[in-house]
């Protein structure tokens, strides 16, 4: 148990236990549903699941700094509208720069975003809450209701979501879902490497402190409100090759899903912890729900439900689980700490009084 | 090092050059003058001590230091040349950290990223492999055991301060500043601060040192500075000072600033407490109050006197002991239960648990008791609010145009004797006053004082807790003084002196109920 305690951290139990889960749920979806160990199930709940995380990567980065971005949902289905009418009307335009439109789009809107809530000192909640109608009243407005077709878009974007890099055991690894774990991979290692990423723990773990210590928490706020901006906006991109046909309603209810994967995995929704990677295996977690329960017949109404239920959980046994385990650990460095006080010259404890 | 070689108990200092030096610093906040002419120089090498009482202008000046205020006055000088501190970061920079009684530390980082999370030039990517091992490193030198990859979460109090210690050394401090931070720790783990401090004093480190605690301040300073009022009274070498010297320089003001209340005849046994406790807050205080008495509690900020009201109004109830009022036993257990019993109480902090602010004058007045300003049918009858509490207006002397103006409208003052004549309102037996003229100006504090002779003399008991002596002394019939939670001594009005009281409220010797040991 000591060996343990000492390479495994209380976060880490959390993030293995979640796998767990993720495998249980596996196992019982496939004895409930025929045919359900197939490549055609795999690619399904892959494509939702790339979606998810890559917006989740972002919202983990706002929610670390005690804030939440709710209308990601929203620039999702602006930028997967209108970057899929700007390619309708050309054709010819490059995937590349395609992609850089949407990204760019979203960049716009998440700054807006972040803004207001780190300088106009309005509550994120309130700001997204506030923006994730404004934006879909934007794209119901200019979008006059009109829908974008798969016809109207050219042959790359449509086949993107079939194109697969490579292949392990049968299994088709396509480009969008390698582009999420690319995703996963570069903010992952932000996140723990880079001395400016690791602000953002620090201003969510005690903003007294870290505006003690001069850490721009204005600046960084912002940062995250335009990085969960941008990567909706690449998540925009992703949508629309894979759905083709993009109405208004496109990424309507996907901040629940989000939020859920976020708070799933691992990342306090009251800032300073959590990870970029167990935010994906909240989003492998949520995307295999939301699949696997349609192909149950299961009515969107109920997934929705669940998907609350999960967030509610979710932050009870981080309150619950996770204290608990802390204490336990605690225990235990207690018990190290007095093992090598009492070794001679280690920790002097005269006392001159 | 060469500063320590050989010198032992009569370290000489005067010979090293400052590091810093702090000249003519003035600062003013609204009607308060908060420092006034203070220059205070710091050495290499040596622990230099801050006393005062509450109020005295340390605050002040250690936020001066670490950026956090700019002086109206005067000039820092760092190493012989003169700086400006605009910030946080600024004050870091130059060399100058400061430790607080609660560690401000990150919870979800590491104890290493703590340790180096402020290090400017850190480099853009952490190499967490060099940083546990450094992390390592200094915690071993200061001979602190803490895993380093542990979270700080968790963490007891000194473990705390020695990772803010390693930040500091970490960070090559050449000033740090030590704001009570022995106030939460046991023996075991002062002994242990002592230990680093010393170390640090002998890598040269220049160290400011306020606490409340004297046998502390003459075990561990090199020299003893003592505040009053905003002022720098003296500076002297521990070896020609000793405890009661320092005393009489913090309380050695001219006293009849305030004219005594004139004594009232003391009324039937209105209070009686007996051994009241509340689980590591205060322990067995044991009082009485007659009607017609004003009762002080005297002590520093922290000493558990505000702690005492509190239960006696049931906010914050007391875990054992027992409370008679009006020879009724009672255990008081909400503020409700404490109100119908006729027990009123004024809170210290006005803004946030006295008043509702954007509520009117009148309404604020009502609130308590507000079922007696209903019809019947359970609206509230405003011309009746508002007569009552244009009564108040009258009596007490409100400056407001108008009843119906919001309280955040008034001055200060004026708020003070709103808060006051909504509790008069319940009509009480017993009023606990905590602070009841801080932050206000001198007339209306004069008022208030009046008025308190007032309720006294109507049969009223007050408790009155009030961290300004001249105050203090002028009101109370008798004085109980407190320390750390403990009741340190109560003393009738002939034989006070501010000098008792200040003994006391440092523990310097305990002195029983009325008559000194």
């Amino acid at each position: 148990m000591n060996w343990l305690q000492r390479r495994v951290r209380p976060e880490q139990i959390r993030e293995l236990s979640l796998l767990l889960l993720i495998v249980v749920a596996v196992i019982i979806f496939g004895s409930l549903i025929d045919g359900y160990y197939t490549s055609r199930t795999f690619n399904r709940i892959a494509s939702s699941v790339a979606i998810i995380t890559v917006v989740a990567a972002g919202q983990t980065l706002v929610v670390l700094t005690r804030n939440i971005d709710l209308s990601v949902g929203s620039i999702v289905g602006c930028t997967a509208y209108f970057t899929g009418s700007l390619i309708a009307a050309n054709n010819g335009l490059p995937p590349i720069l395609a992609a850089l439109v949407a990204i760019a789009l979203g960049t716009l809107m998440g700054s807006i975003n972040g803004v207001l809530v780190a300088w106009g000192r309005v509550p994120s909640i309130i700001v997204t809450l506030g923006s994730l109608a404004i934006y879909r009243g934007i794209l119901i407005e200019y979008s006059g209701a009109k829908t974008v077709t798969t016809d109207s878009l050219p042959a790359w974007l449509v086949d993107l979501p079939q194109n697969a890099l490579f292949t392990i055991g049968g299994l088709e690894f396509r480009t969008m879902v390698v582009l999420a774990i690319v995703v996963v991979i570069i903010f992952q290692l932000a996140t723990s490497l880079l001395s400016f990423f690791r602000r953002f723990y620090a201003i969510g773990s005690n903003p007294e402190a870290a505006s003690l210590i001069g850490l721009p928490a204005q600046r960084m706020i912002f940062t995250s409100f335009v990085l969960s901006g941008a990567l909706s906006g690449l998540a925009g991109f992703l949508f629309l090759a894979r759905f083709g046909n993009i109405t208004v309603e496109a990424g309507r209810g996907l901040e629940l899903q989000v939020v859920a994967a976020v708070v799933v995995g691992g990342v306090n929704i009251f800032g300073g912890s959590g990870t970029i990677f167990g935010a994906m295996l909240g989003g492998v977690m949520i995307g295999t729900l939301e699949q696997s329960l349609f192909r149950l017949g299961i009515s969107e109404f109920w997934r929705d439900a669940i998907l609350g239920l999960l967030i509610l959980l979710a932050v009870a046994s981080d309150a619950v689980i996770l204290n608990r385990l802390r204490a336990l650990w605690a225990r235990s460095d207690l018990k190290l700490i007095d093992k090598t006080a009492a070794l001679p010259g280690a920790a002097s404890g005269t006392s001159s009084r | 090092m060469s500063l320590t070689a050989g010198v032992g108990e009569s370290r000489t200092l005067a010979a090293v050059p400052p590091i810093l030096e702090m000249r003519d610093i003035a600062k003013r906040f609204g009607a308060t003058q908060a420092l006034e002419a203070v220059s205070l120089t710091l050495r290499p090498g040596e622990v230099h001590a801050l006393l005062g009482e509450n109020g005295a202008g340390k605050s002040t000046l250690i936020k001066i230091m670490t950026g956090v205020y700019q002086p109206d006055r005067g000039e820092i000088l760092l190493a012989g040349k003169p700086i400006t501190i605009g910030s946080a970061a600024e004050a870091q920079r130059h060399g100058i950290a400061a430790i607080y009684q609660e560690p401000l530390l990150f919870p979800d980082l590491n104890v290493a990223e703590n340790i180096f999370i402020s290090h400017q030039g850190r480099g853009a990517v952490t190499n967490w492999r060099r940083m546990f091992r450094e992390a390592e490193e200094i915690l071993a030198a200061l001979g602190v055991s803490l895993d380093v990859r542990s979270p700080a979460r968790g963490l007891t109090l000194a473990a705390q301060q020695s990772v803010e210690i390693a930040k500091a050394i970490s960070l090559n401090v050449r000033v740090l500043i030590m704001d009570e931070p022995t106030a939460s720790l046991s023996a075991h783990e002062v002994a242990q601060l002592f230990k680093l401090v010393r170390d640090l004093r002998d890598k040269g480190v220049a160290i400011l040192f306020v606490s409340h605690r004297m046998e502390e301040v003459f075990e561990i300073a090199d020299t003893v500075t003592v505040f009053r009022d905003g002022r720098l009274i003296s500076t002297r070498p521990r070896a020609e000072v000793t405890p009661q010297i320092a005393i009489a320089d913090m309380v050695g003001r001219e006293v009849g600033l305030l004219k005594p209340r004139p004594p009232v005849a003391a009324g039937d046994l209105l209070l009686s407490v007996r051994d009241l406790c509340r689980e590591r807050v205060f322990q067995n205080v044991s009082f009485d109050l007659r009607r017609g008495e004003v009762l002080g509690f005297a002590g520093l900020i922290g000493a558990g006197r505000t702690d005492i009201g509190l239960a006696l109004f049931g906010i914050e109830p007391a875990t054992s002991g027992t409370i008679v009022l009006n020879g009724q036993n009672l255990a008081i257990h909400s503020p409700r239960q404490a109100m119908a019993n006729g027990i009123a109480y004024l809170s210290e902090d006005r803004r946030q648990l006295g008043l509702s602010l954007p509520m009117s004058v009148a309404a604020n007045i009502s609130l308590p008791v507000l079922s007696r300003f209903l019809n019947r049918l359970g609206l509230i009858r405003t011309s009746q609010e508002n007569e009552t509490a244009e009564g108040y207006r009258r009596r007490l002397a409100i400056r407001t145009p108008s009843v119906d103006l919001p309280v955040a409208k008034l001055s200060g003052g004026n708020q003070q004797k709103v808060m006051l004549s909504k509790w008069l309102n319940t009509h009480p037996s017993l009023l606990i006053l905590d602070e009841p003229t801080r932050g206000i100006d001198v007339g209306a504090k004069a008022e208030v004082h009046a008025m308190i002779g007032e309720l006294a003399a109507e049969g009223i008991g007050i408790m009155m807790i009030s961290s300004d002596m001249p105050e203090v002394l002028a009101m109370s019939d008798r004085i109980l003084v407190m320390r750390e939670g403990r009741q340190m001594a109560i003393f009738s009005r002939e034989e006070v002196t501010q000098e008792k009281i200040m003994t006391a409220a440092m523990g310097q010797a305990l002195v029983h109920e009325g008559v000194p040991a």
